[in-house]
């Protein structure tokens, strides 16, 4: 378990933090920048917070009303560096026994080799740090970390130095590690790939606030702020009047996109003629095949031009245009369906907006 | 032939460097780690030998370790000390003078140890001195070992400072570069001729074996 309430003054921003973990892993996401970091190396003891407190278990690592500031070497916190830091004058064996404290050399060896072989190190136990791949430098230094038996895990983006399949199988391998080993874990990362990948939990920071905790699915689908959205790639933002309110739907009225409608959560009230904020992700927006009739009326359908496709491996990204306003649309098919509806630059086309896909933002 | 000035500037050289290694690496590792107030003044102060004129420096240390100077009259007083026109003065002058380049290289070869290494050390449960003792020195050992050799040779050609704090007494504090400009002066080109070859061959091979030292891994 892992409490922290932390507050510091940096050049150009300032950090104000509150989370609390079980033994779960969570992550961390943000864009570069957002202080991310800076909370790990306060939480380890790197950096001193201003204010606030970090406790660990039972175990109080700083609080500062109560002048409790624990070093390093007695916190127990486990830190992955973004380069790893791996002791470059001692061999793989010789890094993961380094924290292993105070104990037989039978028990050390037994640990190193139980570690190597987790790792899958084996066969490089002697060797130095740039005799290693990336990959294999990054499990030393997770190895090394774990065999030291921290309480708390912290990884700084464990895997941006790595290459495309390196980085799939290690985090496969690290939610194993998670799973046998179920200790606290804060994993920072800018990738949003990788966010949903690993954590059932997810905290979205931004300018040193975090802007939203939850589930991967709350914070995807349902994000709490225009910047949760922005960093989720949502990308379809639009604010709009409300026109219409009759308990379950909202009517929104925006001057390009139409009148809109939105299925709104129980509890909440719209007041017609504020502004809303609505949103929708590129993957859920339906093209509706031209020569189709519409039978009944439907919601949600607008116009616009197709201004511009670029490929994505598997998808397409169609970038539309809609009204006079020139509201720009950006929306995700697969390459099939691209090439059945015969969809070029230039063409006009009607796209729907499934209401149960549109999110209010709060 | 004499040998004495060959045996004293070994003598001289040889603790002036042990002090300044041991002065130095606490210097070095403090201006490298620590931030403090008024550690560009300290420095400054460090590198002080390295620009002003060695008689001047000398001239600081005679009135400093003088009987009536502040540091002369405590080590007197207290210690026994005789320090000037004695060989211990010129270990003085060869020590405050190689100081600086110990310090200098000593200082970029622990910036050189990353911040993130040394910590990772210290989150593995190390103490500072452990943390020392185990990834700082072993990292940084190249530029300490390129620092000390340096200092070695600046202390055994140490001249213009040790003239005069230490004076130049045949038998006494007569060191090797002393010596020489003594040949030279009374036309003894024989004498010159082999203390310049001693101290060529003798600079010359202590360079080379560290040079080869510095390769080795580890």
């Amino acid at each position: 378990m892992l409490q922290l309430s932390l507050k510091k003054k940096l050049e150009g921003f300032s950090i104000d933090v509150d989370l609390e973990l079980d033994e779960e892993l969570l992550v961390l996401f943000g864009p570069s920048g957002a202080g991310k970091t800076m909370i790990l190396k306060m939480v380890s003891g790197i950096v001193k917070p201003d204010s606030g407190r970090v406790a660990a278990g039972s175990e109080t690592l700083f609080d500062a009303a109560s002048g409790i500031d624990l070093p390093m070497r007695q916190r127990k916190v486990g830190y992955l560096f973004q380069d790893y830091a791996l002791f470059p004058h001692m061999t793989v064996a010789g890094n993961i026994a380094y924290g292993i404290e105070g104990r037989t050399k039978d028990f050390i060896k037994e640990k190193v080799a139980e570690l190597v072989s987790l790792m899958r190190l084996t066969g490089l136990e002697e060797r130095y740090p740039d005799e290693l791949s990336g990959g294999q430098k990054q499990r030393t230094a997770l190895a090394r970390t774990l065999a030291a038996e921290p309480r708390v895990l912290l990884l700084d983006e464990p895997f941006s130095a790595l290459d495309y399949q390196v980085r799939e199988k290690l985090r496969a391998d690290l939610l194993n590690i998670h799973r046998m080993y179920p200790i606290t874990t804060v994993l920072v990362t800018h990738d949003l790939e990788e966010a949903f990948m690993l954590g059932k939990r997810v905290a979205v920071i931004n300018n040193g606030f975090i802007e939203q905790v939850g589930t991967q699915e709350d914070v995807f689908y349902r994000p709490r702020t225009r910047n949760v959205a922005r960093f989720m790639g949502v990308r379809n933002i639009f604010s709009g009047m409300v026109a219409g309110f009759d308990g379950q739907h909202v009517m929104i009225d925006n001057p390009d996109i139409g009148t809109i409608k939105a299925p709104v959560l129980p509890g909440r009230e719209f007041v017609p003629g504020n502004e809303v904020t609505f949103c929708i992700r590129p993957e859920e927006i339906l093209v509706i095949r031209p020569d189709k009739v519409l039978g009944r009326v439907q919601d949600n359908i607008l116009e616009c031009e197709i201004v511009g496709t670029v490929g994505r491996g598997s998808t397409h990204i169609l970038y539309l245009e809609a009204g006079e306003g020139r509201t720009p649309i950006k929306a995700e098919l697969p390459n099939f369906v691209l090439r059945k509806l015969e969809l070029a630059v230039g063409l006009r086309i009607r796209v729907s907006l499934k209401k149960e896909n549109i999110w209010l933002i709060p | 032939m004499d040998l004495f000035p060959l045996y004293i500037t070994v003598k001289v050289s040889l603790i002036a460097t042990a002090c300044t290694i041991t002065v130095g690496l606490v210097l070095a590792w403090v201006m490298a780690k620590r931030a403090f107030w008024g550690k560009g003044l300290l420095d400054a102060l460090i590198m002080q030998p390295l620009v002003i004129p060695p008689t001047v420096l000398g001239y600081y240390l005679l009135v400093a370790f003088g009987s009536s100077g502040p540091v002369g009259n405590f080590l007197e007083e207290t210690l026994g000390i005789e320090v000037v026109f004695t060989w211990k003065g010129a270990v003085v002058a060869a020590f405050i003078s190689s100081l600086p380049l110990f310090v200098k290289p000593a200082r970029a070869a622990f910036e050189g140890v990353g911040a993130d290494i040394e910590n990772a050390a210290r989150l593995l449960g190390k103490t500072e001195f452990e943390v020392i003792r185990t990834v700082t020195l072993p990292l940084a050992w190249r530029g300490l070992l390129a620092g000390a050799v340096m200092a070695f040779a600046r202390a055994t050609g140490e001249f213009g400072a040790t003239l005069m704090i230490a004076g130049n007494i045949p038998g006494l504090t007569q060191t090797l570069p002393i010596a020489i400009y003594d040949a030279v002066q009374s036309g003894d080109y024989a004498t010159a001729n082999t203390l310049v070859g001693i101290i060529t061959l003798f600079s010359f091979s202590v360079l080379y074996v560290a040079g080869r030292f510095s390769r080795v891994r580890f």
